[in-house]
């Protein structure tokens, strides 16, 4: 397209006094990007003729002869085309707008880039003013609610990824199996925690099988490829700094019950010890002057532990070019506190350069190196769920406790309860701090055999990362059994990781008339290590005035020798993989990629993960040329087969473990060899799609619709052995992704100083297992128990439903279920539940138990609102899901826990006498075994959710005069200020459902600036 | 035309090139699972390796889950369950909830370690394939031995659920269609057949005379279990021949101080017939040997030596049997039974009739060993046989419990089973009823006794075993005397003999849905 310019500009400038002769002016002018920044090689064309030119380094372009009622197209790659009136105007400013609907745009696809038109698959690119919006030390934070099919799960914590869902779950193996695949600048990735946002340039998010399939190997879960910022062809040397900074606050507080509240509970629950505690508690601490029933103390412990913190990010970059060298070179430093009231914070400093060199016209080389060097202190994450249950009537310290240290730390076991209780033992006496350094180095070399036709690359990569940890727990005395802890532990665990890539690529490119052709041939060669090395000492110098210095197993007293792990593991990968692109006349597309993937992991080594797609533009047909509305429509299809390689390695051996028997006080070694084992293959999941792209109304709307089906074949499953415990894990599980993806933007200009854009994107999903092996379910969960079944989606809560609540005798002594109930044994009174008797045997076991619903949402959606208007830039964006559920295990967590405190939601709404509630139990009931025995509806809850995730509002400083001139923009954020939410939770989102210790989502208000000369 | 010619060459050859580099990576695709000791890679022919796999049953096998031993003891009128876990308070009053977890982990970790005593004997098998004779001999021996503590858990399986299936290899796949449920009755009689075939093999000495691993499994510990099977049988015969053959054999003799047969002195003494051996190896860190003895100790205590752990109080004896043990004027043995709390004494003086007057002085929050309990909403009571004095822990521990060993066979049970199966007609020549039966007595500190009958037997059992694995509760089901077990409130009857089978077993053997309870 470019070059096809360049040779039109040339035989313009030729020629262009012997094809012109009429009212004609000279016109001078400049193209800006909405930055202010110049763009150099910007072309201008007077419309209806080929004559134009194109911008010099400096934005700055001349151009004779043009009419002077004439109008110019000015068009930049990636930038909205401008169509500008001369109107006898000589000098004239141009600014473009970062255009993201462009068709013309090259989209990055595996191992290589293509015509967005050109697509037959699901491709969704996120470009870096979108990401930086998002003040997050994860880039991927950034695309939340902004791309159909795509579900992203917050993590609170600083310096922990978010759980990244591409079209739900595929594979019934949790974790890491679940992960898509990242794929910076060509090497590929399990997480990209190390990345500054500010260091990439584009984001694209391959769905379905036809973009992605091409990276077979691990391309079953979704791949997200991610460019770092690059030079450009003569371009001036551009510096940039963006940086920002704010506080961080935990929203949507559950409120706990206080002192009265929880003193109520404990008096209704029917257990005289817990109502003797209250009493305990008022002789320790004294009597309320308010409410002389209760003790006068009032602890709020979710407000204790908690605190504002702080965030921030700084940026430098220079980016810019000659004729043969491109470079893009930064450093950034970002910082973020927890909320968690405790040594937990993430800080993060990178380096990064990109340089590229032509040595001649065909051959170029170019390097690529990132190196991230981060400290992040994990924070105790049991402290949440210590807190929901802490009772409000202790204090944190109780100055009377003389002989506790490092603080005077209160104990509930001295009021009488079971347990300390007390979150800030553990919070302040445990530090654990991750030191990580992460290296990414690319050298590739570029040779093009045939100009422009055939190229030949090659690329080695390694990406080198080590953790240090080290984990500290200092010792603490509050009391005797479980409120101390005797020793000063320190675990060391260092571990390195090391994958190196070689890819070798040929690709092919070429035109037959209206035939458009590019194959790609390629290998790739991986080899991943992983090693790690621990050890525990015991003992070491400790307590006030001593710190790090002493935090060193030579100063431990003992090395306790059973804790001295190693581990390591080594797998290799090699792969073939080709990708054919077919066009007819950019009408009719066709596209195929093969990849054979062979890995050391599994027994049986070779998987094969085909692709087709195919696509029509039917707006290239002639009888859609007079329709003016439709600037572009292509319907496109594809289908093929993709892997996960994810999945933990399997032995294909029996295996013995080591164990110590003991005898005559005497410890005798044996082996214990297992009876069975592991032989797996790749999963492979089956993808089709079907979609539609358009732009209407000259391109100011744009329109990707998809519906996908993916269906994971040959998953791994847990199968159960006979008669014992645990299972063996063979590829004999079918998992079914499908669902609808709408992406509707509206994108106008309304004149120089004023514009705006609004868009929504909605998706559904619905995940269903289709084939257990014959197996009749899978459980996890232990008593919040998840159950998958055939008909069913993974995983889904299991249990009993909730009728009601007995309101009366009466109404107990006429349920038979109830009476079977009380025959054995069981207590059912006024107050408890009423469950479903979904078998209809009259009584109420474990076989009434019914699908409680899915952690997975059926839909999610964004909605997103922007302006400008002069100077002033506005963006905005809401985003939901809905149809998800949450089992809250804190609540639920209350019936093995003895005389907790519990929220206040629940003391307030509480069953206390017939007709106060038909959905709650009482106090008593809650502890009940007939109410609890099963996890049930009323634990629970709904996880939808709406939010208003980003507001953010921009100020472009006037242009200063004279030489140095900056463009000054600085802008308020507010991240997630507002969820409305109706669970009984920190946070409606919670990765797996199963809410017990999640760190909360803070809200996020920062302010910041960008400045670029 | 010709530059393109060259060039193509020129590509054929970086091509060919890359293609050989390339073939020598995917050698690296067949290497193994890093980290791993693969089977396969056993050197069968080193014997003297054999015996890590008997270890590794005998390990498997003591290493129980803290509810297991709770679902096996938990029922009867010598032990009520306390504390939190409704499981096991439904249990104790003979309602089976077929959603209780114990009662699925008792099934599959049982049958997890008696598969892995299969795997043992198989690999035991392939090191005799490539000994030599004294290996062969040896090799015999560690089977016979694996085949009794395979029978321990099989055995306690049965008592506790009734019909069973029994695993005859470690091969899973047996299990895949079966169409029937072996009764309890044909479990006993497997298990006299299986000791049967493992006596000839086994060291003729007591457990704690060998030498090799001292405390292994000998002779007389597979007698023993073929004598208990044959009582579950009520083959009275039967129990008389085994257990008069321990009797006879003279090597047995009980541990002088009852008290501290529980306690570190009492580890391996010659009384034990078999006991799960657990220990700190003498050292207060590093990895210990043990087992979670938590939920039978008492909530809250002040210990003798601090910061010694509290246990769970999920297992309290029952005022039943302590009023039983002072009606007999028992000392010795209700102190090593029961510990106290104050409110279990209260609770004592208003139900037997008892005063602070007429009461032993041991019975007291204060243990022998100065270990003081304190009053909890939990338990009135705690079992003294699952109770170290914290002054015995070693220093540096404080695990509940940690160091103890779990008594499994005891020969006063030896001799109390034979004076009983000669009570019920069967005829041995070893010792008589009353000299076997006063043998326990004396130890007690009891008188003896004459003309002993069935009923003075029945409640010597009681005496001497309470809390001791549901020997009581099973006691009482085989005579049928289920008006015992009617107290506080329980109603027993014959069809709640055996624990339910949890619902995911169900879901896994339908046929145990048929199985008449």
């Amino acid at each position: 397209m470019k070059i096809s310019n360049v040779i039109l500009t040339i035989s313009f400038l030729l020629f262009q006094s012997l094809l012109f002769a009429q009212s004609t002016l000279s016109i001078s002018g400049t193209v800006n990007d909405s930055d202010g920044m110049p763009l150099p090689g910007a072309s201008i064309v007077v419309k209806g003729s080929t004559a134009g030119t194109q911008t010099d380094f400096d934005g700055n372009f001349t151009l004779d002869n043009v009419p002077s009622n004439g109008t110019l197209v000015v068009s930049y790659i990636g930038y909205a085309s401008q169509e500008v009136l001369v109107a006898n105007r000589t000098r004239i400013t141009i600014t473009l707008s970062n255009d993201t609907q462009s068709l013309d745009e090259i989209v990055v696809v595996g191992y290589g880039t293509q015509k967005k038109a050109d697509l037959t698959g699901a491709i969704t690119t996120i470009k870096a003013e979108d990401i930086v919006r998002t003040p997050s030390a994860n880039p991927l934070q950034a695309l939340q609610g902004k791309v159909p099919g795509l579900q992203i799960v917050s993590n609170g914590a600083p310096g922990e990824a978010p759980t990244v869902r591409v079209r739900g779950v595929g594979s019934y193996t949790g974790g890491a199996a679940q992960n898509p695949l990242y794929v910076v600048d060509g090497i590929f990735y399990d997480d990209i925690n190390f990345l500054n946002p500010e260091d990439i340039e584009t984001i694209s998010l391959l769905k379905d099988a036809s973009s992605s399939a091409i990276y077979g190997v691990r391309a079953a879960n979704g791949v997200i490829l991610i460019q770092t910022k690059s030079g450009k062809v003569n371009q001036k040397p551009r510096f940039t700094y963006s940086g920002y900074q704010g506080v961080e606050v935990a929203n949507n507080l559950v409120k706990l019950s206080n002192s009265e509240q929880f003193a109520t509970l404990a008096r209704e629950s029917g257990s005289a010890a817990e109502a003797s505690f209250i009493d305990n508690a008022m002789q320790r601490y004294g009597r309320s002057r308010v409410n002389p029933n209760i003790p006068n103390v009032n602890t709020d412990w979710y407000d204790e532990i908690l605190r504002h913190a702080l965030i921030q990010n700084h940026s430098l970059g220079v980016t810019g070019g000659n004729e043969s060298v491109t470079y893009s070179l930064g450093l950034s430093q970002f910082e973020q506190e927890g909320i968690l009231r405790m040594k937990n914070d993430f800080e993060r400093f990178n380096i990064r350069a990109k340089i590229n060199v032509d040595l001649s016209d065909r051959l170029s080389v170019g390097v690529t190196t990132l190196f991230s060097n981060s400290t992040r202190f994990r924070p105790e994450n049991g402290a949440f769920a210590a807190a929901y249950f802490a009772v409000p009537t202790m204090p944190i310290l109780d100055l009377s406790k003389t002989d506790a240290f490092p603080r005077p730390y209160a104990n509930a076991m001295d009021l009488g309860y079971r347990g300390p209780q007390n979150p800030f033992p553990l919070m302040e006496n445990t530090e654990n701090r991750i030191r990580g350094r992460n290296n990414l180095l690319n050298f590739n070399l570029q040779y093009q055999i045939l100009p422009d036709k055939l190229t030949f690359l090659t690329s080695y990569s390694h990406n080198f990362e080590t953790n240090e940890t080290r984990e500290v727990r200092l010792p603490y005395f509050f009391g005797i059994g479980g409120a101390f802890r005797e020793n000063a532990e320190l675990t060391k665990r260092n571990s390195t990781f090391s994958e190196q890539t070689w890819d070798n690529t040929l690709t092919y490119k070429n035109s037959y008339g209206k035939h458009n052709l590019e194959v790609l041939g390629g290998t790739s060669f991986r080899d991943r290590s992983f090693e790690v090395l621990e050890a525990t000492g015991l003992n070491f110098p400790n307590g006030p005035g001593i710190g790090d210095e002493s935090y060193f197993l030579d100063l431990s007293n003992t090395i306790d020798i059973d804790r001295v792990g190693d581990g390591g593991a080594r797998e290799y990968y090699f792969s073939y993989f080709s990708r054919v692109a077919y066009n007819f006349d950019n009408k009719y597309l066709l596209y195929g990629t093969i990849r054979a993937d062979a890995t050391s992991k599994y027994q049986e080594k070779w998987g094969y993960f085909p692709t087709v797609g195919a696509g029509w533009v039917i707006s290239e047909e002639s009888f859609m040329k007079n329709i003016d509305a439709i600037n572009f429509l292509k319907l496109r299809a594809s289908w093929g087969q993709l892997g996960n390689g994810n999945v933990a390695a399997s032995s294909g051996g029996i295996t013995s473990t080591t164990v110590d028997g003991a005898f005559g006080d005497v410890r005798v070694p044996g082996l214990v060899t297992a009876n069975d084992f592991d032989a797996l293959k790749w999963e492979v999941t089956e993808e089709t799609n079907f979609g539609v792209t358009a732009t209407m109304f000259k391109n100011q709307l744009s329109l990707e619709a998809d519906y996908f089906t993916r269906k994971t074949i040959d998953g791994i499953i847990p199968i159960s052995r006979f008669l014992v415990p645990g299972t063996t894990r063979q590829n004999l599980g079918v998992i079914r992704n499908s669902g609808l993806e709408f992406a509707l933007n509206w994108n106008k200009r309304v004149s120089e100083d004023f514009g705006y854009n609004i868009g929504g994107n909605f998706s559904t999903l619905k995940n269903e297992i289709l084939d257990l092996a014959g197996q009749q379910n899978l459980i996890t969960g232990g008593d919040v128990q998840q159950r998958s079944i055939v008909g069913s989606a993974i995983n889904s809560f299991y249990g009993l439903q909730v009728a009601g609540v007995y309101q009366t005798p009466e109404e107990i002594a006429a349920d038979p279920a109830a009476q079977v109930a009380i025959g054995n044994g069981l207590t059912v009174q006024p107050g408890d539940f009423r469950f479903v008797d979904s078998n209809e045997d009259g009584i109420i076991d474990a076989t009434d138990r019914v699908d409680l619903g899915s952690y997975l949402p059926n839909y999610t959606f964004g909605i997103n609102l922007g302006f400008n208007y002069k100077a002033w830039d506005f963006s905005s964006n809401v985003i939901g899901q809905g149809g998800n559920v949450i089992a809250n295990m804190k609540r639920f967590g209350v019936r093995q826990t003895p005389d907790p405190n519990i929220d206040r939601d629940f003391a307030v709404n509480r069953w206390s006498g017939a007709g106060s509630s038909n959905s709650y139990p009482s106090a008593r009931g809650l502890r009940n075994p007939w109410s609890n025995q099963f996890l049930n509806s009323f634990f629970v809850e709904k996880g939808d959710f709406v939010r208003l995730q980003n507001v953010t509002v921009g100020y472009t400083l006037p242009k200063l005069k004279g030489s140095f001139n900056p463009t000054i923009r600085f802008y308020a954020t507010a991240e997630r200020p507002i969820t409305f939410s109706q669970f009984n939770g920190f946070t409606p989102e919670v990765a797996d459902g199963r809410d017990q210790q999640t760190y909360p989502i803070p809200g996020v208000y920062t302010v910041g600036a960008n400045i670029n000369f | 035309m010709a530059m393109i010619q060259i060039k193509k060459n020129k590509l054929l050859l970086l091509l060919a090139s890359f293609a050989i580099m390339l073939t020598g990576c995917t050698e690296q695709l067949d290497q193994p699972l890093l980290n791993n000791n693969f089977a396969g890679g056993t050197d069968y022919s080193k014997t003297e390796d054999m015996i890590l796999s008997l270890v590794g049953v005998y390990q498997s096998v003591a290493n129980r889950g803290w509810e297991q031993p709770l679902v096996v003891s938990t029922r009867g009128d010598d032990v009520n369950a306390a504390g939190d876990q409704q499981g096991l308070k439904n249990m104790d009053r003979y309602v089976y909830d077929n959603s209780f977890f114990g009662s699925r982990t008792l099934w599959e970790t049982y049958y997890g370690d008696i598969i892995r005593a299969h795997t043992g004997m198989e690999q035991i098998e392939r090191y005799k394939e490539l000994a030599d004779a004294d290996g062969v001999v040896l090799g015999n021996q560690y089977v016979a031995e694996a085949k009794v503590l395979r029978a321990l858990l099989l055995f306690q399986l049965s008592q506790v659920y009734g019909a069973v299936f029994i695993p005859t290899s470690s091969n899973l796949n047996d299990f895949a269609n079966v169409t029937s449920v072996p009764s309890k009755d044909e479990v006993m009689q497997h298990l006299v057949a299986q000791m049967d075939e493992a006596i000839p093999f086994l060291p003729d000495m007591r457990p704690n005379e060998r030498r090799d691993l001292p405390g292994g499994v000998t002779k007389y510990t597979a007698l023993h279990i073929k004598a208990l099977a044959s009582q579950e049988l009520k083959n009275y015969q039967g129990v008389a021949d085994a257990a008069g053959e321990i009797i006879a054999s003279g090597k047995f003799s009980l541990f002088p101080d009852y008290y501290q047969l529980f306690k570190t002195p009492g580890k391996l003494s010659n009384e034990s017939l078999y006991e799960f051996q657990y220990s700190d190896f003498g050292e207060g860190t590093g990895q210990r040997v043990g087992v979670t003895y938590s939920p039978f100790g008492p909530n809250g205590w002040t210990p003798a030596v601090t910061g010694a752990s509290a246990g769970w109080g999920f297992f309290e004896p029952s005022i039943k049997y302590v009023k039983f043990m002072l009606d007999r004027g028992e000392r010795t043995r209700l102190e090593t039974s029961v510990l106290f709390t104050q409110t279990g004494i209260d609770s004592i003086i208003r139900t037997t009739g008892y005063t602070v007057a007429t009461l032993p002085a041991f019975v007291s929050p204060t243990t022998r060993d100065g270990d003081i309990l304190s009053n909890n909403a939990r338990h009135i009571l705690s079992s003294g046989k699952h109770y170290l004095p914290t002054r015995q822990l070693i220093p540096g521990r404080t695990a509940y419990g940690s160091n103890k060993n779990y008594i499994i066979y005891r020969y006063s049970e030896t001799l109390l089973m034979y004076a009983e199966a000669l009570k019920q007609g069967a005829s041995n020549s070893a010792i008589s009823a009353d000299q076997a039966v006063n043998l326990v007595r004396e130890r007690a500190g009891l008188t003896p006794i004459t003309g002993v009958t069935l009923d003075q037997i029945v409640d010597e059992k009681y005496a001497e075993f309470a809390m001791e694995w549901g020997k009581r509760f099973y006691d009482m089901v085989r005579l049928e005397r289920y008006t015992e077990l009617n107290f506080g409130g329980r109603n027993f009857t014959k069809e709640r003999s055996f624990v339910t089978y949890h619902q995911d077993q169900i879901d896994e053997f339908p046929i145990l849905a048929n199985v008449p309870r």
